[in-house]
């Protein structure tokens, strides 16, 4: 149990520290595995769960805070514009 | 004899004329310096020089303020003033009232000369190039702060998406130490850390832009670990910075463009991707039930309760078809008895009588069919179709050998 709730983490930490674009990479490929006649039942529930993880993670990447334009000086201080 | 003239009047009168000459006593020339001379009186002495030939300059003191920087050797510049002649020894030459560098022909040579260096350098190799981000969250922009550069990049950026964090290094991006601030803007946003960085200004002249063709700015650009756009002036404005960026924007705005990745389309192709998922798993759970189905099927035909019924079924039709055979035998043989109750209808002893035949038996009841079962005197009956007859016989004749019944 401990093992695979270890491994549920490792995979939730490696799918967090790919970029929206990597994310979109493995959709393709995720999409175009499931779309294959052959699958299994189990794989294509696993590959419809990861898919659905994978953009939920995009989602949250897109931080959706308004924010200020702020103005960089020579020490590398910020201030408003 | 002609008239003979001192040097003194010779060169008064030449002088006279090139001071009479409307052209000669405003005009612009340009060439290269040499053989400059500052003079401890403050004149400088210098040739203005082309591939044909040169023309000795002079600019008093008194002109100094049209000379904004020290004059070199080699130097391309353009100096206006008037041509005329110097008495003392006999020659012409430029007084000079102002000089300035020539832009187009000087810059554009010294542009020239250090973009052929950085390409020496590999500074503009494609394998340097670095890749834009897809998404970015922090944009870099080394610009003026005031203009319409960094107008457009704002409008442009945030409408792309409207949450991105721009962070502006607030630059000098002509004269004097603009280079510098450049330089100075991409290394502190390099440090300070964002996913893509802008560097640029609005047009203007080759001067104006100047900055942009300096050593230092392609050397900051090119050592920048960030994605570096470039976007300086307009469309037809090439850089040094253009060439060492990782990409080049023709505008600011532009730059904008490809710097930030429009939001709308990024959730739109997330939409996308979810209903792709949802529908390819409904067919994967559709395929599954169908198979499910069709193998419910088969095992129900193959189940002992449908062989059940199919042997009963055979066995209701097997009925049927005895049931009908025996009611076709029945009415075949009714039909036949049918037939024989008319012929024997036909033949009945019964219908004879009816006709005047009689049926003649002795006392006994026996039937007469010969004459020598009776004789005279015996007692006779004859069925006839209404009754009987009881009769005595007189005689008995024979029939005879001829058929006829004897005399």
């Amino acid at each position: 149990m401990e093992e695979i709730k270890e491994e549920i983490n490792a995979a939730k930490e490696e799918m967090e520290a790919l970029t929206i674009e990597e994310a979109f990479a493995r959709l393709d490929t995720m999409i175009e595995a499931l779309e294959d006649r052959g699958i299994s039942l189990e794989d294509s529930f696993r590959i419809y769960q990861e898919g659905m993880n994978l953009l939920k993670m995009c989602n949250e990447k897109i931080d959706r805070v308004e924010k200020k334009i702020l103005v960089i000086n020579g020490e590398g201080g910020l201030d408003e514009f | 004899m002609q008239k003979v003239y001192s040097v003194g009047q010779i060169n008064a009168y030449i002088r006279n004329m090139f001071d009479q000459d409307f052209v000669l006593n405003r005009i612009g020339i340009c060439g290269e310096v040499s053989n400059c001379k500052y003079h401890t009186s403050g004149h400088i002495y210098f040739s203005l020089k082309d591939e044909s030939g040169s023309i000795a300059c002079v600019m008093f003191a008194g002109a100094r303020k049209g000379l904004a920087f020290r004059l070199n050797n080699g130097q391309q510049v353009i100096v206006r003033g008037s041509i005329s002649v110097y008495e003392r020894t006999g020659s012409y030459q430029m007084y000079a009232k102002e000089i300035s560098l020539d832009g187009a022909g000087f810059l554009y040579e010294k542009y020239l000369a250090l973009k052929q260096e950085l390409e020496d350098m590999g500074m503009f190799a494609a394998e340097y190039k670095q890749p834009l981000p897809f998404y970015a969250e922090r944009l870099g922009v080394v610009t003026a702060p005031t203009g319409a550069a960094i107008r457009d990049i704002i409008t442009v950026s945030t409408r792309r998406n409207p949450w991105i964090q721009i962070i502006l290094y607030p630059a000098l991006v002509q004269g004097q130490g603009s280079a510098r601030s450049i330089a100075e803007g991409i290394r502190a946003l390099d440090k300070a850390g964002v996913d893509v960085m802008i560097v640029g200004r609005g047009g203007g002249s080759i001067e104006d832009l100047w900055a942009f063709n300096e050593k230092i700015v392609a050397q900051a650009i090119f050592e920048c670990r960030t994605p570096v756009i470039s976007a300086v002036g307009h469309e037809t404005d090439t850089t040094i910075a253009d060439f060492v960026a990782d990409l080049r924007a023709p505008t600011p705005s532009a730059a904008a463009e490809l710097a930030v990745a429009d939001v709308r389309e990024l959730l739109g192709q997330m939409e996308l991707y979810r209903d792709q998922l949802k529908r390819a798993m409904g067919f994967c759970l559709e395929d599954c039930r169908q198979r499910l189905l069709h193998s419910r099927m088969r095992l129900d035909h193959a189940s002992p309760s449908q062989r059940l019924n199919s042997g009963r079924q055979r066995l209701m039709e097997l009925e049927n078809r005895l049931r009908e055979r025996m009611q076709a035998e029945i009415r075949e043989q009714r039909h036949r008895v049918g037939i024989y109750v008319e012929k024997l209808r036909g033949l009945s002893p019964l219908d004879k009588l009816s006709a005047g035949y009689g049926f003649v038996t002795d006392d006994s009841g026996k039937r007469i069919y010969s004459t020598d079962q009776a004789g005279p005197g015996d007692l006779l009956n004859i069925y006839i179709s209404d009754g009987l007859i009881r009769a005595r016989v007189e005689e008995i004749i024979p029939e005879t050998a001829d058929g006829k019944i004897g005399s």
